[in-house]
């Protein structure tokens, strides 16, 4: 009931762009059905603890575990946060004629497409739907990278629709060797989640293996780990920022679920040392190659994009780690991250907005300016970057206990000198931005108060789970590990 | 024997793709290529007598046989580009290249993954080459439409090797599927207009305003 409620509201919504022509109401009522979807969300997560977290079945088309519900509730949360911003970003963007009127509905339309496929990935039971589910997040969004019609962001948008679709392509084949082995060795002629794990333990290891490969490649493209990563710089810089923060946030994350789905059906023949091997690999890459280019970046909002690749590359290194209590850690990031990357690049989209330009040289003083973006920005800074009291620095410093639990001494050294790297360049680029004096011929910009309430609603999140985590959200954390490593 | 004959043709389809030099004579021979994908799964049909297969294999001749390459054509006359594919690495050199492929496959069906030595075998090996050949063209060539009809053929051979292996997907995934490639040429299709309309050109290795 939950469920089918949370596919509608997307649907729903996205009807109602079709008809609704004012921009204001539009937004408006957007935003309160992403409200419900998010209310939907946490009573499924209660009913769900409630349950004792066991797997429910719908229809047969719908299968939702832990890692389900985990999935589901960060990119509702996320979503939300982004319709709430939209409603004000897309006002500006009409009266600063960056976009017509006309274009705006179709923005509307486009946004809840996206989110309609990207809802339905964790929950879909069926692991080749779950690819197309992921491909068709890639040709929806990829018109929202492509948004405003200019060589730059028509460029990004064929990059991206290009490489993520190849990447995918070789997902696929990984799903064939899957179900290769799993109709040849385990006899199961299923491509279903339950259906292909009970007959996990025959899989033939030589073939899962190669498979797995071609999955971690595969989606990793599109969850923008290193040496993959291409497409995600010009993407996410050239998107509309609420999009920016949605692609950066959760699509990244969804890819990611996909991934973790194969490494469970893995398990049983390969064993989760294989996978974790893979996963440190693409980490330390992914840490090393956004290090370096955080630090010579010029714009804006591909500074913020390489920050999301060396997020990732964080993220596979705690389920690198996984038996020690890494696989918990990434995925407390993996929430973290989608919340702080939101908020900072909704921030990044009011400067954008401002200065009218992605020059980071062109931006100063943006605290004097729009003080309420600016003092945003910079707590939204030190969030990502790991500084305590914030979200990150509990779930970095979960990662970071798990490695040296797990005797990885010289990778965790690594990691921390990668990160150094990081922490530098954003915090170098980012204070320069924030502080200062504005330039003298600035308009003078209002923050809207939508945007407001969406940094206020993701704050909440960053301050809120960096000083406690609720005892629920650890039940599923928890809960998600041990599904992972098929305890 | 006949499956072999299919095959054949399936492949040599697949090296006529990796010489061609004008985007028309890649899509003429995509047209060819999909035919023998078609025909295999008319014999596959024919075989097993399931009313699935067939209803797959009509898909196939649609879309893949007559639908895609139609609107590749059209995009081709519409926007009234020069016909010129823009090779990176000559027809010859590219041969060479493919062959290779082919013997990696071999190795990586018989070493790597340990399948048995039989017609599907090779029939696997042949749709692991035309993967890796569609990966090459996507590369080697610069026109956007060569990149387009590159993913195209490694679609046709991950589903020739999902058929061989596996003895193909359930039937309602294939249906997926190919909605999914539906969907994916017509945004193509719109995404191409864009680029040709601001670029005035389809040349992706001349899109290069995004660096670092």
């Amino acid at each position: 009931m939950l469920v089918a409620l949370i596919i509608i509201v997307p649907v729903f919504l996205m009807v109602v762009s079709l008809f609704v022509r004012k921009i204001r109401p539009l937004g408006l009522i957007n935003a309160a059905g992403y409200a419900g979807a998010c209310v939907a969300g946490v009573m499924l997560l209660k009913v769900f603890l409630a349950g004792g977290c066991v797997p429910i079945s719908l229809w047969g088309w719908i299968y939702i575990d832990s890692l389900s519900v985990f999935f589901l509730i960060t990119t509702i949360a996320v979503t939300f946060a982004a319709s709430v911003y939209s409603i004000g970003y897309i006002r500006l963007e009409i009266e600063n004629g960056e976009i017509s009127l006309r274009k705006a509905g179709s923005y509307f339309q486009l946004f809840n497409l996206f989110s309609f496929t990207m809802f339905i990935v964790p929950l879909l039971n069926n692991v080749a739907l779950v690819w197309i589910a992921i491909e068709m997040t890639t040709l929806v969004s990829a018109f929202l990278v492509g948004f405003h019609n200019v060589k730059e962001s028509i460029e990004a948008a064929w990059k991206y629709i290009i490489i993520c679709s190849v990447g995918i392509t070789f997902a696929l084949l990984g799903i064939i060797f899957f179900y290769y082995t799993s109709s040849n060795d385990a006899n199961v002629r299923s491509l279903e989640w339950a259906s292909m794990l009970s007959g996990s333990g025959m899989f033939d290891p030589k073939i899962v293996r190669i498979a797995l490969i071609f999955i971690l490649v595969g989606y990793g493209t599109k969850a923008g780990l290193a040496p993959m990563h291409n497409w995600l710089p010009d993407a996410h810089s050239q998107a509309l920022s609420p999009v920016s923060g949605l692609l950066s946030g959760v699509l990244l994350k969804i890819s990611l679920y996909a991934i973790l789905r194969f490494v469970i059906l893995a398990n049983f023949s390969v064993g989760y040392a294989y996978s974790a091997r893979l996963f440190i690999f693409f980490g330390l890459v992914s840490l090393a190659v956004a290090g370096a280019f955080i630090l010579v970046q010029k714009d804006l909002k591909r500074l913020l994009a390489y920050s999301s690749v060396e997020n990732m590359g964080l993220i596979s290194l705690g389920f690198g780690f996984g038996p020690f209590g890494g696989i918990a850690a990434g995925l407390l990031q993996v929430f973290n991250h989608a919340v702080t990357k939101a908020l900072i690049f909704f921030c990044a989209g009011n400067a954008v907005q401002a200065y009218r330009s992605n020059n980071m040289n062109m931006m100063r003083g943006l605290i004097k300016a729009m003080p309420f973006t600016g003092a945003s920005m910079f707590l939204g800074l030190f969030a990502l970057v790991g500084m305590p009291p914030f979200s990150i620095f509990i779930s970095k410093l979960c990662i970071l206990v798990s490695a040296f639990q797990g005797g990885y001494h010289i990778i965790a050294a690594v990691m921390l000198i990668l990160i150094a790297f990081a922490f530098a360049g954003l915090v170098y680029h980012i204070s320069r931005i924030v502080l200062g004096s504005p330039p003298q011929a600035l308009p003078c910009h209002k923050e809207s108060l939508s945007a407001k309430l969406a940094f206020l609603f993701l704050g909440v999140f960053i301050v809120g789970f960096g000083v406690m985590i609720p005892q629920g959200f650890l039940d599923l954390l928890l809960s998600c590990q041990r599904l992972i490593l098929g305890q | 024997m006949t499956l072999n004959i299919i095959l054949i043709g399936f492949l040599a389809a697949t090296f006529l793709m990796v010489i061609a030099k004008r985007i028309t004579a890649l899509v003429r021979t995509f047209r060819i290529q999909s035919i023998f994908l078609f025909l295999y799964t008319l014999y596959m049909g024919l075989c097993q007598q399931h009313l699935e297969l067939f209803v797959v294999c009509g898909l196939v001749f649609i879309l893949k046989v007559v639908v895609i390459p139609l609107v590749l054509l059209r995009i081709m006359r519409r926007i009234n580009v020069e016909e010129d594919l823009g090779l990176l690495i000559n027809p010859q050199l590219s041969l060479v290249i493919a062959l290779i492929f082919a013997y990696l496959s071999y190795l990586f069906a018989h070493n790597a993954m340990g399948l048995p030595y039989s017609q599907a075998s090779a029939a696997f090996i042949a749709s692991m080459t035309v993967v890796c050949i569609g990966f090459f063209l996507m590369v080697g060539r610069m026109k956007a439409l060569g990149q387009v009809i590159g993913l195209l053929v490694m679609e046709n051979a991950i589903f020739l090797a999902a058929s061989v292996i596996a003895g193909g997907m359930p039937f309602f995934v294939e249906i997926a599927l190919f909605f999914d490639i539906f969907v994916f040429i017509v945004i193509v299709e719109v995404f191409v207009y864009k680029v040709n309309r601001l670029f005035t050109h389809i040349d992706t290795s001349k899109m290069q305003s995004l660096k670092g």
